[in-house]
Protein backbone atom coordinates (compact mmCIF):
# COMPACT_ATOMS: atom_id res chain seq x y z
CA UNK A 1 0.00 0.00 0.00
CA UNK A 2 1.42 3.39 -0.92
CA UNK A 3 1.58 5.87 2.01
CA UNK A 4 2.06 9.22 2.04
CA UNK A 5 4.62 11.13 4.24
CA UNK A 6 3.60 13.99 6.29
CA UNK A 7 3.61 16.84 4.60
CA UNK A 8 4.78 15.66 1.00
CA UNK A 9 1.82 16.27 -1.29
CA UNK A 10 1.73 13.24 -4.46
CA UNK A 11 1.58 15.03 -7.87
CA UNK A 12 -1.58 14.57 -9.46
CA UNK A 13 -0.09 12.87 -12.57
CA UNK A 14 -2.08 9.65 -12.81
CA UNK A 15 -4.59 10.15 -15.80
CA UNK A 16 -6.03 6.30 -15.06
CA UNK A 17 -4.84 3.99 -12.17
CA UNK A 18 -3.29 0.75 -12.45
CA UNK A 19 -5.36 -2.20 -12.21
CA UNK A 20 -9.16 -2.80 -13.80
CA UNK A 21 -11.81 -2.36 -11.60
CA UNK A 22 -12.87 -5.37 -10.04
CA UNK A 23 -16.93 -6.85 -10.33
CA UNK A 24 -18.19 -9.54 -8.90
CA UNK A 25 -20.61 -11.91 -9.73
CA UNK A 26 -22.49 -14.15 -6.91
CA UNK A 27 -25.84 -16.01 -7.19
CA UNK A 28 -27.64 -19.22 -6.12
CA UNK A 29 -26.62 -21.98 -7.93
CA UNK A 30 -28.25 -22.40 -11.48
CA UNK A 31 -29.42 -18.76 -11.44
CA UNK A 32 -27.56 -17.85 -14.47
CA UNK A 33 -23.96 -16.25 -13.54
CA UNK A 34 -22.53 -17.53 -16.09
CA UNK A 35 -25.42 -17.18 -18.92
CA UNK A 36 -24.82 -13.21 -17.51
CA UNK A 37 -21.36 -13.48 -18.25
CA UNK A 38 -21.98 -14.70 -21.72
CA UNK A 39 -24.39 -11.29 -22.22
CA UNK A 40 -21.92 -9.20 -20.98
CA UNK A 41 -18.77 -9.99 -22.50
CA UNK A 42 -19.85 -9.31 -26.09
CA UNK A 43 -21.79 -6.28 -25.11
CA UNK A 44 -18.53 -4.84 -23.36
CA UNK A 45 -16.18 -5.98 -25.74
CA UNK A 46 -18.47 -4.08 -28.35
CA UNK A 47 -18.44 -0.73 -26.66
CA UNK A 48 -14.49 -1.00 -26.24
CA UNK A 49 -13.95 -2.01 -22.91
CA UNK A 50 -10.56 -3.87 -22.17
CA UNK A 51 -12.09 -6.99 -20.59
CA UNK A 52 -10.92 -10.37 -18.89
CA UNK A 53 -13.07 -12.72 -16.45
CA UNK A 54 -12.24 -15.49 -13.53
CA UNK A 55 -14.60 -18.15 -12.94
CA UNK A 56 -14.91 -19.86 -9.54
CA UNK A 57 -16.04 -23.78 -9.86
CA UNK A 58 -15.21 -26.05 -6.56
CA UNK A 59 -14.03 -28.69 -8.21
CA UNK A 60 -13.70 -28.30 -12.14
CA UNK A 61 -12.59 -25.36 -14.58
CA UNK A 62 -16.40 -26.06 -16.13
CA UNK A 63 -17.23 -23.03 -16.29
CA UNK A 64 -13.88 -21.38 -17.49
CA UNK A 65 -14.01 -23.75 -20.18
CA UNK A 66 -17.94 -22.94 -21.00
CA UNK A 67 -16.74 -19.31 -21.84
CA UNK A 68 -13.75 -20.35 -23.21
CA UNK A 69 -15.08 -22.41 -25.78
CA UNK A 70 -17.92 -19.90 -26.46
CA UNK A 71 -15.67 -17.91 -28.68
CA UNK A 72 -16.57 -14.97 -26.94
CA UNK A 73 -13.23 -13.30 -25.74
CA UNK A 74 -9.81 -14.53 -26.04
CA UNK A 75 -9.13 -17.99 -24.12
CA UNK A 76 -6.22 -16.28 -21.88
CA UNK A 77 -8.47 -13.71 -20.63
CA UNK A 78 -10.21 -16.27 -18.64
CA UNK A 79 -8.83 -18.10 -15.71
CA UNK A 80 -10.80 -20.56 -13.39
CA UNK A 81 -10.21 -20.65 -10.01
CA UNK A 82 -10.75 -24.10 -8.24
CA UNK A 83 -12.01 -23.12 -5.10
CA UNK A 84 -12.20 -26.45 -3.32
CA UNK A 85 -14.04 -25.87 -0.49
CA UNK A 86 -17.47 -23.41 -0.10
CA UNK A 87 -17.59 -21.06 -3.14
CA UNK A 88 -17.77 -18.07 -0.55
CA UNK A 89 -14.87 -18.84 1.28
CA UNK A 90 -12.83 -17.99 -2.19
CA UNK A 91 -14.82 -14.77 -2.40
CA UNK A 92 -15.22 -13.86 0.89
CA UNK A 93 -13.42 -15.53 3.88
CA UNK A 94 -10.07 -15.97 2.38
CA UNK A 95 -10.16 -14.45 -1.50
CA UNK A 96 -6.08 -14.72 -2.02
CA UNK A 97 -6.78 -17.39 -5.06
CA UNK A 98 -9.07 -14.90 -6.72
CA UNK A 99 -7.02 -11.78 -5.36
CA UNK A 100 -3.70 -13.43 -7.29
CA UNK A 101 -5.94 -14.46 -10.60
CA UNK A 102 -6.98 -10.82 -10.93
CA UNK A 103 -3.38 -9.35 -9.94
CA UNK A 104 -2.21 -11.81 -13.00
CA UNK A 105 -4.76 -10.58 -15.63
CA UNK A 106 -3.69 -6.86 -14.59
CA UNK A 107 0.37 -7.80 -14.96
CA UNK A 108 -0.48 -9.67 -18.21
CA UNK A 109 -2.76 -7.33 -19.70
CA UNK A 110 -1.81 -3.64 -18.84
CA UNK A 111 -4.72 -1.95 -20.63
CA UNK A 112 -7.33 -4.21 -18.68
CA UNK A 113 -9.82 -2.52 -17.51
CA UNK A 114 -12.82 -4.58 -16.24
CA UNK A 115 -12.68 -8.26 -14.80
CA UNK A 116 -15.90 -10.03 -14.12
CA UNK A 117 -15.52 -12.48 -11.37
CA UNK A 118 -17.88 -15.51 -10.59
CA UNK A 119 -18.51 -17.25 -7.99
CA UNK A 120 -19.13 -20.75 -7.77
CA UNK A 121 -22.85 -21.09 -6.91
CA UNK A 122 -23.56 -20.82 -3.63
CA UNK A 123 -26.53 -20.27 -1.55
CA UNK A 124 -28.99 -16.89 -0.16
CA UNK A 125 -25.62 -16.09 2.57
CA UNK A 126 -23.03 -15.51 -0.20
CA UNK A 127 -21.31 -12.49 -0.29
CA UNK A 128 -18.34 -10.70 -1.58
CA UNK A 129 -15.46 -9.41 0.44
CA UNK A 130 -14.55 -5.59 -1.07
CA UNK A 131 -10.55 -6.64 -0.86
CA UNK A 132 -11.58 -8.36 -4.15
CA UNK A 133 -13.80 -6.40 -5.91
CA UNK A 134 -14.92 -2.81 -5.77
CA UNK A 135 -18.22 -4.07 -7.15
CA UNK A 136 -20.73 -6.52 -6.98
CA UNK A 137 -24.11 -8.08 -8.01
CA UNK A 138 -26.04 -10.62 -6.70
CA UNK A 139 -27.89 -13.03 -9.65
CA UNK A 140 -31.64 -14.85 -8.70
CA UNK A 141 -33.60 -15.86 -11.15
CA UNK A 142 -38.04 -16.69 -10.57
CA UNK A 143 -37.61 -19.94 -11.63
CA UNK A 144 -35.63 -20.23 -7.47
CA UNK A 145 -39.32 -18.66 -6.10
CA UNK A 146 -40.38 -15.06 -5.94
CA UNK A 147 -39.79 -15.48 -2.23
CA UNK A 148 -36.30 -15.81 -2.43
CA UNK A 149 -36.18 -11.31 -1.65
CA UNK A 150 -38.52 -11.57 1.00
CA UNK A 151 -36.11 -14.18 2.85
CA UNK A 152 -33.41 -11.41 3.54
CA UNK A 153 -30.45 -13.43 2.40
CA UNK A 154 -27.25 -11.22 3.03
CA UNK A 155 -26.64 -11.74 -0.57
CA UNK A 156 -29.70 -10.37 -1.65
CA UNK A 157 -29.80 -7.20 1.34
CA UNK A 158 -26.17 -6.77 0.68
CA UNK A 159 -25.03 -6.96 -3.53
CA UNK A 160 -24.85 -3.37 -4.58
CA UNK A 161 -26.63 -4.33 -7.94
CA UNK A 162 -29.29 -7.37 -7.61
CA UNK A 163 -30.31 -9.21 -10.79
CA UNK A 164 -33.40 -10.99 -11.35
CA UNK A 165 -32.89 -13.80 -14.17
CA UNK A 166 -35.24 -15.64 -15.94
CA UNK A 167 -38.37 -13.18 -16.23
CA UNK A 168 -39.61 -14.60 -19.04
CA UNK A 169 -40.08 -18.05 -16.99
CA UNK A 170 -42.37 -16.36 -14.21
CA UNK A 171 -45.64 -17.48 -15.67
CA UNK A 172 -44.72 -21.21 -16.07
CA UNK A 173 -43.61 -20.86 -12.42
CA UNK A 174 -46.32 -19.16 -10.30
CA UNK A 175 -44.52 -16.20 -9.58
CA UNK A 176 -46.05 -12.93 -9.24
CA UNK A 177 -43.14 -11.26 -10.92
CA UNK A 178 -44.28 -7.52 -9.81
CA UNK A 179 -45.01 -9.18 -6.38
CA UNK A 180 -41.35 -10.24 -6.42
CA UNK A 181 -39.85 -6.70 -7.80
CA UNK A 182 -42.02 -5.09 -5.18
CA UNK A 183 -40.49 -7.26 -2.40
CA UNK A 184 -36.80 -6.89 -3.40
CA UNK A 185 -36.87 -3.26 -3.84
CA UNK A 186 -38.29 -2.96 0.04
CA UNK A 187 -35.70 -4.96 1.60
CA UNK A 188 -32.85 -3.49 -0.40
CA UNK A 189 -33.81 0.00 0.91
CA UNK A 190 -34.52 1.22 -2.92
CA UNK A 191 -31.27 0.27 -3.85
CA UNK A 192 -30.63 -1.05 -7.66
CA UNK A 193 -32.40 -4.51 -8.88
CA UNK A 194 -32.45 -5.00 -12.62
CA UNK A 195 -34.71 -7.48 -14.44
CA UNK A 196 -33.03 -9.95 -17.20
CA UNK A 197 -33.36 -12.81 -19.22
CA UNK A 198 -30.11 -14.35 -20.12
CA UNK A 199 -31.33 -16.62 -22.39
CA UNK A 200 -32.80 -13.49 -24.85
CA UNK A 201 -30.32 -11.19 -23.65
CA UNK A 202 -33.07 -9.07 -22.66
CA UNK A 203 -32.34 -5.98 -19.84
CA UNK A 204 -28.69 -7.25 -20.16
CA UNK A 205 -27.58 -3.52 -21.53
CA UNK A 206 -29.39 -1.73 -18.67
CA UNK A 207 -26.38 -3.94 -16.49
CA UNK A 208 -23.81 -3.15 -19.11
CA UNK A 209 -24.87 0.74 -18.92
CA UNK A 210 -25.37 0.28 -14.54
CA UNK A 211 -21.97 -1.38 -14.66
CA UNK A 212 -19.88 1.54 -16.75
CA UNK A 213 -21.46 3.92 -14.51
CA UNK A 214 -20.68 3.06 -11.27
CA UNK A 215 -16.78 1.64 -11.54
CA UNK A 216 -15.86 2.50 -15.31
CA UNK A 217 -16.31 5.94 -15.71
CA UNK A 218 -14.70 6.22 -19.27
CA UNK A 219 -15.59 8.06 -21.77
CA UNK A 220 -18.29 5.54 -23.20
CA UNK A 221 -20.09 6.32 -19.40
CA UNK A 222 -22.43 8.91 -19.81
CA UNK A 223 -21.65 12.54 -17.86
CA UNK A 224 -18.23 12.80 -19.15
CA UNK A 225 -17.33 16.29 -19.25
CA UNK A 226 -15.40 19.43 -19.32
CA UNK A 227 -14.68 18.92 -15.42
CA UNK A 228 -13.16 15.94 -16.05
CA UNK A 229 -9.35 16.83 -14.76
CA UNK A 230 -7.62 13.61 -14.05
CA UNK B 1 -18.14 13.71 -14.40
CA UNK B 2 -14.91 14.49 -12.32
CA UNK B 3 -11.92 11.82 -12.23
CA UNK B 4 -10.44 11.37 -8.80
CA UNK B 5 -7.57 8.83 -9.76
CA UNK B 6 -5.03 9.18 -6.76
CA UNK B 7 -4.85 9.95 -2.82
CA UNK B 8 -3.15 13.53 -3.23
CA UNK B 9 -2.01 13.33 0.65
CA UNK B 10 -4.37 14.02 4.00
CA UNK B 11 -5.94 17.02 5.39
CA UNK B 12 -4.02 16.25 8.39
CA UNK B 13 -0.52 16.87 7.02
CA UNK B 14 0.63 20.30 7.85
CA UNK B 15 1.24 21.19 4.28
CA UNK B 16 -2.16 20.10 2.68
CA UNK B 17 -3.97 21.38 6.08
CA UNK B 18 -3.05 25.11 5.21
CA UNK B 19 -3.97 25.22 1.57
CA UNK B 20 -7.68 23.54 2.83
CA UNK B 21 -7.76 25.84 5.40
CA UNK B 22 -7.29 28.74 2.49
CA UNK B 23 -9.92 26.71 0.32
CA UNK B 24 -12.76 26.56 3.03
CA UNK B 25 -12.68 30.07 3.37
CA UNK B 26 -13.58 30.30 -0.36
CA UNK B 27 -16.18 27.98 0.14
CA UNK B 28 -14.11 25.95 -2.33
CA UNK B 29 -13.44 22.58 -0.12
CA UNK B 30 -15.99 20.01 -0.93
CA UNK B 31 -16.42 16.80 1.15
CA UNK B 32 -17.18 13.00 0.05
CA UNK B 33 -18.95 10.85 2.80
CA UNK B 34 -18.11 7.30 3.20
CA UNK B 35 -19.60 4.38 5.17
CA UNK B 36 -15.75 2.90 6.53
CA UNK B 37 -16.48 -0.32 4.60
CA UNK B 38 -16.50 1.37 1.37
CA UNK B 39 -12.87 2.46 2.00
CA UNK B 40 -11.63 -0.68 0.78
CA UNK B 41 -13.19 -0.29 -2.66
CA UNK B 42 -11.01 1.31 -5.40
CA UNK B 43 -13.79 2.47 -7.79
CA UNK B 44 -16.80 4.73 -6.53
CA UNK B 45 -19.56 6.87 -7.90
CA UNK B 46 -20.45 9.59 -5.75
CA UNK B 47 -21.47 12.63 -4.92
CA UNK B 48 -19.83 15.30 -3.12
CA UNK B 49 -21.96 17.43 -0.30
CA UNK B 50 -22.17 20.19 -2.74
CA UNK B 51 -23.71 17.83 -5.68
CA UNK B 52 -20.46 17.26 -7.69
CA UNK B 53 -20.50 13.60 -9.58
CA UNK B 54 -17.25 12.15 -9.37
CA UNK B 55 -15.25 8.70 -9.89
CA UNK B 56 -13.02 7.38 -7.43
CA UNK B 57 -10.67 5.13 -9.42
CA UNK B 58 -7.50 4.70 -7.49
CA UNK B 59 -4.05 2.38 -8.09
CA UNK B 60 -4.99 -0.90 -6.09
CA UNK B 61 -2.40 -0.08 -4.28
CA UNK B 62 -4.19 2.82 -2.97
CA UNK B 63 -6.73 2.67 -0.10
CA UNK B 64 -9.04 5.70 0.94
CA UNK B 65 -8.87 6.80 4.58
CA UNK B 66 -10.49 9.40 6.73
CA UNK B 67 -9.48 12.85 5.19
CA UNK B 68 -7.45 11.51 2.00
CA UNK B 69 -7.72 14.11 -0.04
CA UNK B 70 -8.19 13.68 -3.93
CA UNK B 71 -8.72 16.81 -5.67
CA UNK B 72 -6.23 20.30 -4.48
CA UNK B 73 -6.11 22.58 -6.95
CA UNK B 74 -5.84 26.51 -6.95
CA UNK B 75 -9.66 26.64 -6.91
CA UNK B 76 -11.12 23.60 -5.38
CA UNK B 77 -10.39 20.74 -3.36
CA UNK B 78 -12.39 17.17 -2.78
CA UNK B 79 -11.57 15.58 0.31
CA UNK B 80 -12.87 11.99 1.90
CA UNK B 81 -15.08 12.21 5.16
CA UNK B 82 -15.91 8.90 7.38
CA UNK B 83 -19.54 8.43 8.50
CA UNK B 84 -19.37 7.72 12.13
CA UNK B 85 -19.93 4.36 12.40
CA UNK B 86 -22.91 2.83 13.79
CA UNK B 87 -23.48 0.04 16.95
CA UNK B 88 -26.09 -1.62 17.95
CA UNK B 89 -25.53 -2.51 21.50
CA UNK B 90 -26.62 -5.63 22.91
CA UNK B 91 -26.70 -7.59 26.27
CA UNK B 92 -27.34 -11.06 26.24
CA UNK B 93 -29.28 -12.26 29.73
CA UNK B 94 -26.35 -14.94 30.47
CA UNK B 95 -23.50 -16.59 29.30
CA UNK B 96 -25.47 -19.11 27.44
CA UNK B 97 -27.51 -16.72 25.90
CA UNK B 98 -24.33 -14.46 25.24
CA UNK B 99 -22.81 -18.15 23.14
CA UNK B 100 -26.07 -18.16 21.50
CA UNK B 101 -25.93 -14.71 20.52
CA UNK B 102 -22.24 -14.65 19.84
CA UNK B 103 -22.55 -18.04 17.63
CA UNK B 104 -25.77 -16.21 15.78
CA UNK B 105 -23.49 -12.70 15.00
CA UNK B 106 -21.24 -15.30 13.68
CA UNK B 107 -22.91 -16.95 11.47
CA UNK B 108 -24.20 -13.86 10.26
CA UNK B 109 -20.96 -12.74 9.40
CA UNK B 110 -21.73 -9.33 11.29
CA UNK B 111 -18.82 -7.56 12.40
CA UNK B 112 -18.91 -7.42 15.90
CA UNK B 113 -17.09 -5.44 19.43
CA UNK B 114 -16.65 -6.01 22.57
CA UNK B 115 -17.66 -3.67 25.76
CA UNK B 116 -17.35 -5.42 29.11
CA UNK B 117 -20.99 -7.54 29.25
CA UNK B 118 -22.37 -5.89 25.81
CA UNK B 119 -21.56 -7.04 22.82
CA UNK B 120 -21.65 -4.51 19.85
CA UNK B 121 -22.92 -5.14 15.98
CA UNK B 122 -21.97 -3.03 13.32
CA UNK B 123 -24.18 -1.46 11.38
CA UNK B 124 -23.91 -1.68 7.53
CA UNK B 125 -27.61 -1.24 6.66
CA UNK B 126 -30.58 -0.27 8.23
CA UNK B 127 -30.80 -1.34 12.17
CA UNK B 128 -34.33 -2.70 11.88
CA UNK B 129 -32.83 -4.88 9.60
CA UNK B 130 -30.36 -6.67 12.10
CA UNK B 131 -33.09 -6.52 14.71
CA UNK B 132 -35.57 -8.20 12.33
CA UNK B 133 -32.84 -10.98 12.86
CA UNK B 134 -32.28 -11.25 16.18
CA UNK B 135 -36.17 -10.74 17.10
CA UNK B 136 -36.60 -14.46 18.18
CA UNK B 137 -33.49 -13.68 20.84
CA UNK B 138 -34.88 -9.97 21.76
CA UNK B 139 -38.57 -11.69 21.98
CA UNK B 140 -37.24 -14.77 23.82
CA UNK B 141 -35.68 -12.16 26.20
CA UNK B 142 -32.09 -13.93 25.72
CA UNK B 143 -30.66 -10.79 24.59
CA UNK B 144 -31.63 -6.82 25.23
CA UNK B 145 -31.22 -3.91 23.13
CA UNK B 146 -29.37 -1.29 25.35
CA UNK B 147 -28.38 0.94 22.58
CA UNK B 148 -28.44 2.22 19.05
CA UNK B 149 -25.50 4.55 18.76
Amino acid sequence: MNTVAPGILRPPIASRPTGAARVGVGGPVGSGKTALLENLIPRFLRRGTDLAIITNDIATREDAERVRRSGLIAPDRVLAVETGACPHSAIREDPTLNIQAADALDAKFPGLELILIESGGDNLASSFSLDLVDYWMFVIDVAGGDDIPRKRGLGVLSCDLLVINKIDLAPYVRVDLQRMIREANDVRGGRPVLLTNCATGEGVDAVVEHLAREVLFDAASSGMDALDRR
Amino acid sequence: MLRLTRILGSSADEHVAERLHVLAHAGAVEYVTLRKEDTARRRLHVFTDRGTEAGIMLDRSERLANGAVLLLDDDRAVVVRLEEPQWLALAPRDAACALELGYFCGNMHWKVRFAGEYLHISLEGPADTYLARIAHLVGGGKVKVVGNE
